[in-house]
């Protein structure tokens, strides 16, 4: 959806007005054409599109995966957003979910744009540097759960040592309710390998001439970043920035695995529900508590709240470079 | 070049569907036995694999023609797996069943009642049955059970703690003595917290709900309490030490509420902690909360007398000790339980004994939600005193009292 808005728009090809078709090809063009998309749109239409029409149509049921479904219309909808009797942290995992997006996303762009100013400035090692920077992205969910435990952990943890060493005193990352949104979008941050070399990407397709025109007109470093990379870049931040968001609104390995992961911790989204994610929430309902209606409709709310977001990215935020 | 395509596309369909063909002849060349599937949760312990198919053959051996078809899910897992299989008619005959969703199947029909005769409920352990009824009647068989009791490193508790205000003590005793180390890992107000909570409200004489009267009990002065003890060893048990990562085994913390699982865990990887178990300290009635596995027939599947049959093999005196060793929990039959009970080891006593006066969970089926989405955040306002034990509890209370439309 997004790709487009990458690559320099090509010029419009003209029609050839001097193509000619020959009579009973086109038939057959269009039969080879649909047999190759087959294994495609069987795909889409099975995976994709089935479940999402019938998890629309469940929404608006109450079902718990084992007895008949039953229809209530809205009932989950108007539930959801007025009964927090019955769904009591919903709006908490709206918040949750809006506060890291908040930060968790400018947080992951910068250490990206940094990461791959960074190397793209050195001259040798550049492939080793660009093969450890990514190896977060690679790494399974359950050990990134894992090792993040062990450097938040309030009494050995490495992330309270090196705090120490500039004298901020130790904290317990993972069990303050303050702290949860924070110490996730760091993780996330740390995973920002895919956006870095999406970045690096851009930052090498900035033509040497601009650079050099900038130095010319006498331009410093902070002058030719702000001047000519930041605007250069804009159409890759425009891309990262749409798809982050879906992406964080979406968070749900990593509040999985932070909570969950060592055994007999708990599911239910850390301190005082502080890392209780949206999606988490759809999951507990869906497969914990045995209310896939309600489930259903989270996840079309989302959906459309997805949706909005995007539009509104596309309508006001600059998208071309300059 | 386009007719080649065609051409290879047309192929492809033709092996596709010979494949499809191949798949399906061999299916049917299976024996005429009568099979018998049967869902468990996948193998925690290593000689799991082998206990099972041990008592698979013999059950084979005693009943000719019959074939069990053993089905291992990664319990986390096994609930996503179960409700689509239930959802798309492809049903196990009988299988593992988590506690609380009993009641929820029983209520649906999704699983059936068990027949008269079929268990003789002298043989078993009271609390371990309980958690198979609802409304006063039985829907499955307990196969085996756990329970949490008090873990104590030796070095820093030389006697464990019976009541709650020796508790308090020595707890007290032993953040004083090294600030560096807390008294007790002191549970959170997270699900898994509130589900060992329920054996604290039991050690002050109280009660979770009355299902029978429906009436939410937990804003009683004996939960208030039970709450207020978690709340008073706080001061000398900091998170900033329990929340590392092992505190107890790594010695941080003198004392903790854990299941059997730790046993095995920390002896494998803290072979030098020298620790022991107790059963859980009360105020004045000795208690505790239950958990394990049950097994139920389902509604949809076959073979149903079968399926009877099969349970009362796996919980009979003979097999049901190293079925629940293998299972990682405890048998569930007496007469197993006491011929047996030297072979658990000594850290392993004390879950016996807690065993034999632990409560089930009310059979309600929104306890899940209840204990996660209520009782969980309730724990947690007081633990962070944010709230007092009575308000937050009172409040809990009532929001459970909404969900579930009951009065009092």
């Amino acid at each position: 959806m997004a790709s487009p808005v990458v690559a320099q728009r090509p010029a419009e090809t003209p029609a050839g007005p001097g193509r000619r078709r020959r009579p009973g090809v086109g038939r057959r063009d269009h039969l080879i054409g649909w047999l190759l998309i087959a294994p495609a749109l069987v795909y889409f239409i099975i995976f994709l599109l089935y479940p999402a029409l019938a998890a629309l149509y469940y929404s608006f049921t109450e079902w718990d995966l084992h007895s008949a479904p039953i229809w209530v219309g809205l009932q989950n909808y108007t539930d959801l957003f007025f009964d927090d009797v019955k769904y009591p942290h919903f709006w908490k995992s709206i918040q949750v979910t809006l506060q890291y997006t908040l930060v968790a996303v400018p947080l992951t762009l910068v250490a990206a744009l940094g990461q791959a100013l960074l190397i793209n400035t050195i001259r040798r090692g550049s492939n080793l540097f660009r093969l450890l920077l990514f190896l977060p992205v690679v790494t399974a969910e359950a050990a990134v759960g894992a090792i993040w435990r062990w450097l938040y952990d309030p009494q050995y943890g490495l992330v309270n040592a090196v705090l120490g060493l500039v004298g901020i005193p130790r904290q317990n990352w993972l069990n303050t309710p303050e702290l949860v949104i924070p110490a996730l979008a760091f993780i996330a941050a740390w995973q920002c390998g895919i956006s870095m070399i999406i970045y690096l990407a851009g930052l090498k397709s900035i033509p040497e001439s601009i650079r050099e025109a900038a130095v010319i007109d006498g331009a410093g470093p902070v002058q030719r970043f702000f001047k000519v990379v930041v605007p250069m870049l804009r159409p890759t931040t425009f891309y990262l920035v749409v798809t982050g968001i879906i992406a964080a609104l979406q968070v749900f390995g990593l509040v999985y695995v932070i909570f969950s992961g060592g055994g007999n911790r708990s599911v239910t989204g850390g301190p005082e529900q502080s890392g209780l994610a949206y999606v988490l929430h759809i999951y507990l309902y869906a497969f914990r508590y045995n209310a896939m209606g309600a489930a259903c409709a989270m996840s079309f709310i989302l959906l459309v709240f997805i949706m909005i977001i995007t539009f509104v990215q596309f309508k006001f935020m600059k998208q071309e470079a300059s | 070049m386009i007719r080649r395509v065609t051409g290879a596309a047309a192929a492809a369909v033709l092996l596709a569907g010979l494949a499809a063909c191949g798949g399906g002849s061999e299916e049917g060349g299976a024996g005429s036995a009568t099979e018998l599937t049967y869902w468990m949760f996948q193998d925690r312990t290593p000689q799991a694999g082998e206990v099972v198919e041990k008592i698979r053959t013999d059950f084979e051996k005693a009943n000719p023609g019959v074939k069990v078809n053993i089905v291992k899910i990664p319990k986390d897992d096994y609930n996503t797996k179960l409700g689509s299989a239930l959802a798309g008619n492809t049903v196990p005959d009988v299988g593992i069943l988590d506690q609380p969703l009993v009641s929820r199947f029983a209520q649906e029909g999704t699983i059936k009642e068990v027949p008269a005769g079929t268990l003789n409920e002298a043989d078993f352990w009271e609390g371990a049955l309980n958690t198979n009824k609802v409304g006063g009647k039985l829907y499955g068989f307990p196969i085996d059970h756990t329970a949490v009791a008090l873990f104590y490193n030796k070095a820093l508790v030389p006697t464990p703690p019976k009541t709650w205000d020796e508790l308090k003590s020595i707890s007290a005793g032993i953040h004083q003595k090294d600030p560096k180390v807390a008294g007790i890992v002191v549970p959170k107000g997270d699900g898994y917290g509130a589900w060992m909570w329920p054996g604290v409200v039991g050690g002050a004489g109280g009660q979770m709900v009355d299902e029978a009267n429906k009436k939410i009990l937990f804003d009683q002065p004996q939960a208030v309490e039970a709450l207020q003890l978690w709340v008073d060893l706080l001061p000398s048990s900091p998170r900033e030490i329990t929340d590392s990562d092992q505190a107890f085994a790594n010695g941080l913390a003198g004392m903790m509420i854990s299941g059997p699982w730790d046993v095995a865990t920390i002896k494998d990887q803290f072979p030098d902690l020298d620790f022991n178990v107790a059963p859980l300290p009360y105020k004045t009635t000795p208690a505790g909360n239950i958990g394990g596995e049950n097994a139920v027939v389902f509604t949809k599947g076959k073979n149903e007398a079968l399926a009877w049959k099969w349970l009362q093999h796996l919980t009979n005196a003979t097999n049901n000790t190293t079925l629940a060793q293998a299972l990682g929990g405890f048998p569930v039959n007496k007469e197993a339980a006491e011929r047996d009970a030297a072979t658990f080891g000594e850290q392993q006593q004390a879950f016996l004994e807690q065993l034999k006066v632990a409560q089930a969970r009310p059979a309600i089926p929104q306890w899940i939600q209840i204990n996660d989405e209520i009782i969980a955040p309730a724990l947690e306002s007081a633990l962070s005193g944010k709230m007092t034990a009575q308000e937050s509890l009172t409040d809990a209370a009532n929001k459970t009292r909404a969900l579930l439309g009951w009065n009092s």
